[in-house]
């Protein structure tokens, strides 16, 4: 019997016009992972939350929704609360109590348990998610993801039949979110719970699902297994497939590069590993017919496909080029030389516009070094990625370099000269920057850069003159470049993450900066919004502002970065041009170049594998 | 003491620090600021010893010598300062006073160290289940607050805008600009809260509180011994086996024996935690020592 039955649910938000949700049409079975994907705003969370009654938002609504067989308005609160389980997004704003254990018992607390019922269950669950050994501990001194499981364990110790979660790993690292999900599926297979789960993270969700839904404008565009709806978009060049895995992008995009459907859909790869599988047979079937050949009668189609792709159709204005745009499958002569000039990327030639030279901080004076002898180089016009994991001094690099703490040993320095050609420099009225001249730090927190009631008002905060012509010009100025001019009104916390992010980072250009670091801007951001980022750091680039990003997210960096460099205690391992990087890594590296190691050389993306199982492979190893 | 029931450890405070406050009894006195300072030592280390000599011995100077200079009660006049005449009786309960602030102040600070916040928080949401949860959502959400607070700040300057240099007017604007958005970031975040507070039946009827304490046959027997020492304190003051009046003239009972018993009870009283966590100590180095 079905768990869920949603039937012909609409629903629109008080005093607007466009429904969120337009008639709805989902079952989840008892037992099942149901994985809910779309962009940010596309509606999941207003699904989701018509899935509890103290969460289901006010509104216009039509249809049904039915737990069991009975509509879920008349089951009780009492059994909701215990049945159905909800962790939202973000990890702090879920915990109420100050202790861990508090924290596990207050579900059965509130459902008047008594103490040895309690006491039991806690225990159960502090040991089925080894929180034991911080069970006596402040919830503050826990990391994002400990306290995200927190969160779980706490919806799990009611013992639902149920767990439903809104995008609970967007704030949390890779590693913790793999822990997270992994913790979800643990969960599923040993207690049999349902899991109905919207992410944005589909390379790691996805293997893990056994249905999709697919919501587009609030209607669900497709749902079932993997391959259908992969298979699905696929057909109906949506962007949504986009965010697939890696190794179904590349399948699919094979399959229309042939044009053929030969596989049956049931084969589609999720994993890295069945993609390697794939790729395998793919490139011992190449050896004995070369497709080069159907390849050139099919040229018309190819193009298009490619296209579809990196569909930069969905972004809905036009941009430079990006260095990163995918290379003509076609045209072999040119593939080499191109190829060529990105190893030695552009930025190598140009200026050092900022560095550090051997520092080294710590933030006690009896603590741990966090920066152990950190060297690096920004040079003019580039966007330079520091990659590297938790506790890495990722953030205190940025904070070092933009002033903010103070190295005990070492040199951090800015070229003054530098970004003289900044066409940003017009402007004259921003207070002037106390000695820091030209580099700024976006925090990661776009949140904490507002002070004022309207992003206008917030944006004016950083002219002496605020209420002059010239700054009301700049503000508007500059909202255009972020493309958030229509959001001027709005207040800062009313905005999506990726608006909000674009807002904050408006603010920090109206100082005119060099050089601009950002903290994790991709952070809990949908794969669209990461393209309207990338887009609009390309244009900052191309008016002479350098970009160091430090970053988690390996396949932002390798499609967007010009040099990359990955952090390790302290220090600066490795670094590179983006290419030579991802290719010099084994593990750090991005999925298309673990589907590829040891079968094709030099890939470091989706594009790449495509191009060249498309092209004549003398290079290839089989 | 620190893993005893919180009940009992509570109760053994309020009754040691009632008698000290309400029974100015010169030897209970003694015994409650010696005790009191060697427990404080053994939890907190030397460094109570300093803050007694430093702070609380000029404090109890400070307070006897202050005490007559104002209190004029008593009969025996011992001298007269610029027409303030200086009796004995107050002279002396001026001292008792300073001890027994020194003593309270001690064993407050043993206290603070025994009864950790849960354990206050258990023991009071047992009594009232609203009121636990309330302290214990404030002790979450004060430090959340001021961390953010201090993020804001930070990120303030990362984009260039110093909120703690400048004009005294820039600084306090900025200020207030970084609270007023403070209250907005905690009323958009409180929504979470209150979303994940319901999600989890938060506001249904007969809501229990949970706690990690239980008592244990231990926490029984040590219970019922000291029960006895302070229902024999009690009997003593009650039957005024011991007493004490300073007013007009000191009255003070002779050594009998059954005055020696009571005052033995309320040693064995005052240093039972020290006696409890020194023979624990011990018991637990002889069991190492014979593995």
């Amino acid at each position: 019997m079905a768990l869920f039955t949603v039937k012909d649910l609409s629903f629109s938000y008080p005093q607007q016009s466009t429904p969120a949700l337009t008639a709805i049409d989902l079952t989840v079975e008892a037992g099942g992972f149901v994985v809910l994907c779309g962009r940010s705003g596309c509606g999941k969370s207003t699904l989701l939350r018509h899935l509890k009654t103290v969460l289901t938002p006010h509104g216009t609504r039509e249809g049904e929704v039915l737990f069991g067989d009975r509509p879920l308005a008349q089951v009780e609160l009492r059994e909701q609360s215990s049945r159905i389980g909800f962790v939202l997004q973000s990890p702090d704003n879920q915990i109420v109590t100050d202790k861990v254990w508090h924290e596990l018992a207050f579900g059965l607390e509130s459902l008047g348990c008594d103490t040895a019922t309690i006491r039991l269950r806690v225990a159960e669950m502090a040991s089925f998610f080894g929180i034991q050994e911080w069970y006596h501990k402040d919830v503050n001194e826990l990391s994002g993801g400990q306290k995200q499981l927190l969160n779980l364990a706490a919806v799990m110790v009611m013992q639902p039949d149920v767990l439903v979660l809104d995008e609970p790993t967007a704030q949390l690292d890779p590693i913790a979110a793999a822990e997270f999900l992994n913790q979800l599926k643990k969960i599923n297979d040993e207690t049999g719970t349902t899991i109905i789960l919207a992410e944005q993270r589909l390379e790691v969700v996805l293997p893990l699902a056994d249905k999709v839904v697919v919501l587009v404008d609030g209607r669900i565009l497709a749902a079932g297994d993997v391959g259908a709806v992969s298979a699905n978009l696929n057909a109906n060049g949506s962007a949504m497939l986009k965010a697939f895995p890696t190794a179904t992008r590349v399948f699919l995009a094979a399959e229309n590069l042939t044009g053929s459907t030969r596989s049956p859909a049931a084969t589609c790869p999720i994993t890295i590993r069945e993609g390697r599988n794939w790729l395998k047979r793919q490139l011992a079937q190449q050896l004995e017919q070369p497709l080069t050949q159907q390849l050139e009668e099919l040229l018309p189609t190819a193009q298009s496909q490619a296209v579809a792709l990196d569909s930069p159709t969905h972004i809905p204005y036009s941009i430079p080029v990006p260095p990163t745009a995918p290379i003509p499958a076609h045209i072999p002569a040119h593939r080499e030389s191109q190829r060529d000039s990105q190893i030695d990327s552009p930025s190598n030639a140009n200026a050092i516009v900022a560095g550090a030279r051997e520092v080294w901080f710590r933030y006690d004076r009896k603590g741990e070094d966090i920066l152990r002898g950190l060297t690096l180089e920004v040079r003019e016009s580039e966007l330079f990625c520091l990659l590297g994991g938790n506790g890495t001094g990722k953030s205190t690099t940025l904070g070092v370099l933009a002033g903010l703490r103070k190295p005990y040993r070492g040199k951090v320095w800015i070229e003054k000269h530098a970004g003289s050609s900044n066409p940003l420099s017009a402007v004259s009225s921003i207070k002037p920057t106390a000695a820091r001249g030209g580099l700024c730090l976006l925090p990661q927190d776009s949140q904490t850069v507002f002070t004022e009631k309207t992003i206008r008002d917030d944006l004016l905060t950083m002219f002496s003159d605020p209420k002059s012509e010239v700054s009301l010009a700049i503000t508007d100025n500059i909202a255009m470049l972020l493309e958030i001019d229509t959001l001027l009104d709005r207040h800062p916390f009313d905005v999506s993450a990726g608006e909000q992010q674009r807002a904050a980072l408006a603010k920090v250009l109206l100082r005119e900066p060099q050089v601009l670091l950002l903290d994790e801007p991709t952070k809990g951001l949908d794969a669209a919004f990461k393209e309207q980022l990338a887009a609009i750091l390309v244009k900052l680039k191309s008016q002479s502002v350098s970009i160091l990003m430090v970053s988690h997210d390996i396949e932002f960096c390798a499609a967007h970065a010009d040099r990359c460099a990955m952090l390790f205690d302290g220090a600066i391992i490795s670094q590179g041009p983006r290419r030579q990087f991802f290719n010099n890594n084994n593990f750090y590296t991005t999925a298309a170049n673990r589907m590829s190691r040891g079968l094709i050389d030099d890939i470091v993306t989706a594009e790449d594998i495509l191009e060249r199982l498309s092209a004549p492979t003398p290079e290839t190893q089989g | 003491m620190r893993n005893l029931h919180p009940a009992i450890s509570f109760g053994y405070f309020a009754f040691v620090i009632l008698i000290t406050v309400v029974f100015l009894h010169p030897v209970m006195l003694g015994i409650s600021l010696v005790s009191s300072l060697l427990y404080a030592i053994y939890l907190n280390g030397i460094k109570s010893l300093r803050f007694t000599l430093l702070f609380l011995v000029p404090m109890m100077l400070l307070a006897a010598i202050i005490n007559p200079l104002f209190n004029h009660l008593g009969n025996t006049v011992l001298f007269t300062v610029a027409n303030i005449q200086i009796t004995l009786e107050s002279t002396l309960y001026g001292l008792a006073t300073a001890a027994m602030l020194a003593a309270v102040i001690l064993w407050f600070s043993c206290y603070n160290k025994i009864m950790t916040s849960d354990k206050f928080i258990y023991l009071f949401g047992r009594i009232i289940p609203a009121i636990s949860l309330i302290i214990s959502m404030a002790l979450r959400f004060i430090p959340r607050y001021i961390a953010q607070i201090k993020k804001i700040s930070y990120a303030q300057r990362a984009i260039g805008r110093d909120v703690g240099s400048g004009r005294i007017i820039d600084r306090l604007r900025s200020g207030a600009d970084v609270l007023s958005i403070m209250v907005t970031w905690a009323l958009e975040n409180g929504v979470d809260t209150a979303d994940s507070m319901r999600s989890r039946g938060y506001g249904l009827k007969g809501r229990s509180a949970y706690s990690l304490y239980q008592p244990n046959s231990r926490d029984k027997t040590l219970a019922a011994f000291s029960l006895y020492l302070a229902v024999l304190v009690i009997a003593g003051i009650a039957l005024r086996l011991v007493l004490i009046s300073y007013f007009p003239l000191i009255e003070l009972n002779h050594l009998s024996v059954s005055a020696l018993f009571i005052y033995l009870a309320f040693l064995l009283l005052c240093l039972f935690p020290l006696l409890l966590d020194g023979f624990e100590e011990l018991k637990w180095r002889f069991s190492r020592s014979r593995i």
